[in-house]
């Protein structure tokens, strides 16, 4: 025998990828009853079994074709294929088996498949199997499929096929975060679709870290989205996500646990595509950019956002120590000479000492002497072992009317 | 019939033709074959005749109606067509029926079914009470403001002093030049042998007469490609022939007519290529020459387009098929645009073209039913452009607003269900799913129980589910009531395959076709089952073979492509 001569198996292999099926419709070509073909085209319409009764014109079908190309697969989705092992003899064929495997750049899964003995192929008959298995990797994936069966000398004879595909991305998520003044933060995420075709969205959420709980911004008071009805991106289109996160009770107490906080949560996404193929991805750990507190945090809290010309008014003011020393600190409130507001009270307060992590809460009260929006200004800390000064111009405003 | 000379002699050969005579020419009345189809026009009408009978018409109209809408037998097209015509069948009813079949507008006094049948048979009936309305109310369309500068003209010249320009015309002619065998046939040739695959296409075509009643004896038939080659024949014979394009010819609605069914033909197998260069000559039938106020010698007051709505239509949704499905969406919301003028103007008890004033209440309802028809057909074009481009949120968007505007719970019913299938396509499941809740419940002023079309919603959001079981088991129970329904087979295996089931696919689909094989062996059945048998074996081939066998038995040159149907090579 010439050695080059392709081996005929008593067996042959046979592998389709089975993505969703299609819908089709016929050709939609319709005539006037007094045109010169009368109703024959129309009624060749209504006689093809892939229009649909009353909604002929219509190219929304119901006929369902099955795959006709191996199409496109994204990170998330599932991979799914028929393995058929048919005999191809006149004579039974004895302990065949299939095995499937599929090999990544980083890892080769065996993919599970319902029968794992070896089983009599009768003349004309099959062995099949369908594989699914839900695509975690990027980039090239193969498929190997062997087939083991005795032979007609009684030696066990198998061959192996290759199947080679891509797994391309299918979501791009942006993230921005906005750490704001009352400790909250604020998380946006734009997730774009990158695939070919239209996907729609079926649910984003953020699964929040343990230092945070989450409340999105998403939806309107009775849960309806604030997309409307269709959450469907085009290719390239995306979609704007807003939440905001509250450090838990025991975090948000403590200034350095609060600077730890970086995890921020993980982002669950899952979208359909072409009659319902579903995929999900979750990304990794979002991180934000830790707050920059310095040594000392001054917030104000309780501050009314309009007073009364002439009308004093109350807020309070904390002072936490960031830094990792104990803080001896005088605060000092000077009214500028052009400045509308006026402050009452103590002037050159001492505070402290105050401990690393602790804070302390001041009341303090300013007068507006002019109408319009002014920034509270003129309030200013010394720390009186460096003898450094720390003013604190632009925390916060005020509207006097 | 056309054994005149050929007018474009005038116009190639020199730039100042007597164009007196070229238009008396045209003057003639229009052909016999033309009254055949528009069941005559010369003979006066006799309005005191119509009236009573066209309000008895409308009262057993009504009547009607609801027997139609709540008995699934007579199938409706678009949502606001549903409604039969007084004496005649109305284009805006696709699918009324010519033949045995209750016929819609056979109740109603004027045309009894038999009258129908023998108009549409092509033979002319040249004793029909005339109706001017339903003419104009068929043919009209709105010229834009160009046309009707040129109009205007030819209105107002003396009798035999138009001298049209040449860029007003509008001049198609033959680009196809050879003759197409059965395609049907050449694959039997090529894998049955010659004797096995007979002569069928060839004997129809040289047994039926060369004229329309041939051409939809072929039509009917089924020979598309020996139809094409006779419209062929036909359109030479009236002028418009090879090596015609761009040279100035003769329209009537007869050879617009021809032109029709030419086009209908090529989309129907995917001649795509020559059908755009042939259509190229029409542009969007805006020419002065496609109107009937262009030739008032010949049709005197009578108005309207001579284009057919049917042909405008195709027109404008050809792009396409030809890849370019936002020109053919562009085009079709130009024809939108003018039906709703067209709509406006009979809301305010006038004409169409909003020139004259309609007679009777009567005119006026059937009018706006009739294009109002019109308006939905566009709107399911439009529809169809926009899922052949994915975009779903337009789609969404306009079977939203006819869903809404559904008058009686069958359309209501029917628009729903279409909805729920393209969310589907979109992956908007849970949308679909909402939709089916409104189709289901519009379907309980219908019938009581779950019917066919509810089992295949359902089963179709089982298989976006993933849950293939179920959706068998939902398809199932729609082949307990239908158990020939093709479509429902058909959905019923590729479940099976999906559930691991090759070998009883294949079964399914094949008792299918044998239980049916003219409906069954369509492309879509056979496309499915040809990857099925390729995918359980490497020796396919002979299952094809036999299919083709199948195919030529019970078939005829429907099929655009028969070798990539059955995936052979």
């Amino acid at each position: 025998m010439d050695p080059k001569e392709v081996v005929e198996h008593l067996v042959a292999l046979k592998v389709m990828r089975l993505t969703k099926p299609a819908f089709i419709s016929p050709k939609i070509v319709t005539c006037d009853s007094k045109d010169l073909p009368g109703n024959i085209l129309n009624n060749y319409l209504k006689d093809d079994a892939t229009s649909v009764t009353q909604m002929e014109t219509l190219a929304a079908g119901q006929f369902l074709l099955l795959p006709q190309s191996f199409g496109n697969i994204y990170l998330g989705e599932t991979f799914s294929c028929y393995v058929c092992v048919h005999n191809e003899t006149s004579q039974p064929v004895q302990s065949v088996s299939i095995k499937a495997d599929l090999q990544t750049s980083s890892q080769r899964i065996l993919l599970t498949t319902q029968q794992n003995s070896p089983k009599m192929l009768d003349v004309d008959e099959t062995l099949s199997d369908v594989i699914h298995h839900e695509v975690k990797d990027l980039g090239t994936h193969i498929l190997v499929c062997e087939v083991t069966y005795m032979s007609n000398y009684n030696t066990l004879a198998s061959f192996r096929k290759f199947f080679k595909f891509e797994v391309m991305k299918p979501l791009d998520v942006k993230t921005k975060f906005y750490n704001a003044e009352s400790d909250d933060v604020y998380l946006e995420a734009q997730v774009q679709n990158i695939t070919s075709g239209p996907i729609v969205l079926e649910q984003v959420s953020l699964e929040s870290s343990q230092q945070f709980t989450v409340n999105s911004l998403n939806e309107i008071s009775n849960g309806v989205s604030v997309f409307g009805d269709v959450t469907l991106l085009q290719p390239q289109e995306s979609c704007q996500y807003l939440y905001y996160l509250t450090p838990k009770e025991n975090i948000s107490k403590e200034i350095k646990l609060l600077a730890a906080a970086k995890n921020i949560g993980k982002l669950d996404i899952v979208w359909r595509s072409n009659l319902g193929e579903k995929g999900r991805l979750q990304t990794s750990q979002l991180q934000r950019m830790a707050p920059e507190y310095g040594d000392i945090r001054v917030t104000f809290e309780r501050l009314p956002s309009k007073a009364c010309v002439d009308e004093p008014f109350y807020f309070t003011c904390k002072i936490a120590n960031a830094s990792e020393r104990t803080l001896d600190l005088i605060l000092k409130l000077r009214s500028h000479q052009n400045s509308s507001l006026l402050w009452c009270g103590i002037s050159n307060r001492k505070l402290g000492p105050l401990e690393p992590g602790k804070s302390i809460v001041v009341k303090l009260t300013a007068l507006p002497i002019n109408a319009g929006l002014h920034s509270i200004t003129g309030l200013t800390l010394v720390d009186l072992f460096l003898k450094r000064t720390y003013d604190y111009d632009d925390l916060a405003s005020i509207y006097a009317y | 019939m056309d054994n005149k000379p050929t007018l474009s002699q005038y116009f190639s050969d020199t730039d100042a033709p007597p164009a007196s005579q070229f238009f008396d020419e045209i003057g003639t009345s229009p052909s016999d074959m033309i009254q055949s189809i528009y069941l005559g026009e010369t003979e006066g009408a006799s309005t005191a005749n119509l009236f009573p009978q066209n309000i008895t018409g409308s009262f057993t109209q009504h009547k009607m109606t609801d027997e139609l809408n709540f008995s699934n037998v007579i199938p409706t097209v678009s949502a606001s067509a549903a409604l039969p015509a007084t004496s005649l069948p109305d284009p805006s009813t696709f699918f009324d029926t010519i033949g045995p079949e209750p016929t819609i507008g056979g109740k109603s006094g004027i045309a009894s079914p038999n009258v129908l049948v023998e108009a549409m048979d092509g033979l002319s009936i040249k004793n029909q009470p005339v109706d001017k309305e339903a003419d104009r109310r068929r043919d009209a369309w709105m010229p834009n403001d160009e046309a009707k500068k040129t109009l205007m003209k030819a209105q107002s010249s003396p009798k035999g002093s138009f001298f049209p320009e040449r860029e007003v015309l509008t001049m198609p002619g033959l680009v196809l030049e050879e003759e197409l065998p059965d395609a049907l046939q050449e694959v039997s040739v090529k894998y049955l042998g010659v004797s096995s695959a007979g002569s069928r296409g060839v004997v129809r075509a040289e047994h039926v007469s060369r004229d329309e009643a041939g051409l939809r004896e072929l039509l009917r038939t089924g020979y598309l490609r020996a139809a094409l080659n006779l419209s062929a024949v036909l359109i030479s014979a009236a002028g418009q022939g090879v090596g015609k394009l761009h040279r100035p010819s003769k329209h009537t609605p007869r050879s617009l007519q021809l032109w029709l069914t030419r086009f209908a033909v090529m989309v129907r197998i995917q001649l795509h290529e020559p059908l755009a260069k042939e259509a190229e000559a029409f542009g969007d039938c805006s020419q002065p020459d496609m109107f009937y106020q262009f030739y008032p010698d010949a049709y005197e007051t009578r108005t309207g387009s001579l284009v057919p709505f049917s042909l405008r239509l195709l027109l404008a949704e050809l792009p396409g098929h030809l890849g370019k499905p936002d020109e053919a969406m562009n085009k079709l919301y130009a024809m939108l645009d003018i039906i709703q003028r067209m709509l406006a103007n009979l809301r305010m008890g006038k004409t169409e073209d909003g020139e004259g004033t309609l007679s009777s209440e009567q005119d006026k309802s059937e009018s706006i039913r009739l294009w109002s028809g019109r308006e939905t057909r566009v709107l399911h074009s439009i529809v169809n452009c926009a899922i052949a481009i994915k975009d779903y949120r337009q789609a969404g968007r306009i079977l939203t607003s006819l869903q809404q505007a559904a008058t009686t719970p069958v359309q209501r019913r029917a628009l729903s269900s279409a909805l729920c299938r393209l969310w589907l396509l979109a992956g908007h499941v849970k949308a679909a799913v909402a939709c089916l809740e409104d189709a289901r419940e519009a379907r309980h002023h219908i019938c009581p129980t779950p019917d066919v079309r509810e089992y295949v919603d359902l089963g179709l959001i089982d298989i976006a589910h993933d849950k293939y079981q179920d959706a068998y088991n939902n398809f199932a129970r729609a082949a307990d009531q239908e158990p020939t329904n093709i479509m429902v087979a058909n959905n019923l295996s590729v479940c099976l395959l999906y559930m691991g089931r090759l070998k009883e696919a294949i079964s399914v689909l094949q008792k299918a076709i044998h239980s049916d094989p003219s409906r069954g062996l369509g492309e879509g059945l056979l496309v499915n089952l040809c990857t099925l048998h390729e995918l359980e074996s490497s020796k396919a081939n002979d299952k094809k073979i036999n299919l083709l066998r199948m195919l030529c038995k019970h078939k005829s040159d429907t099929i655009p492509n028969v070798l990539e149907c059955l995936k052979l090579s």
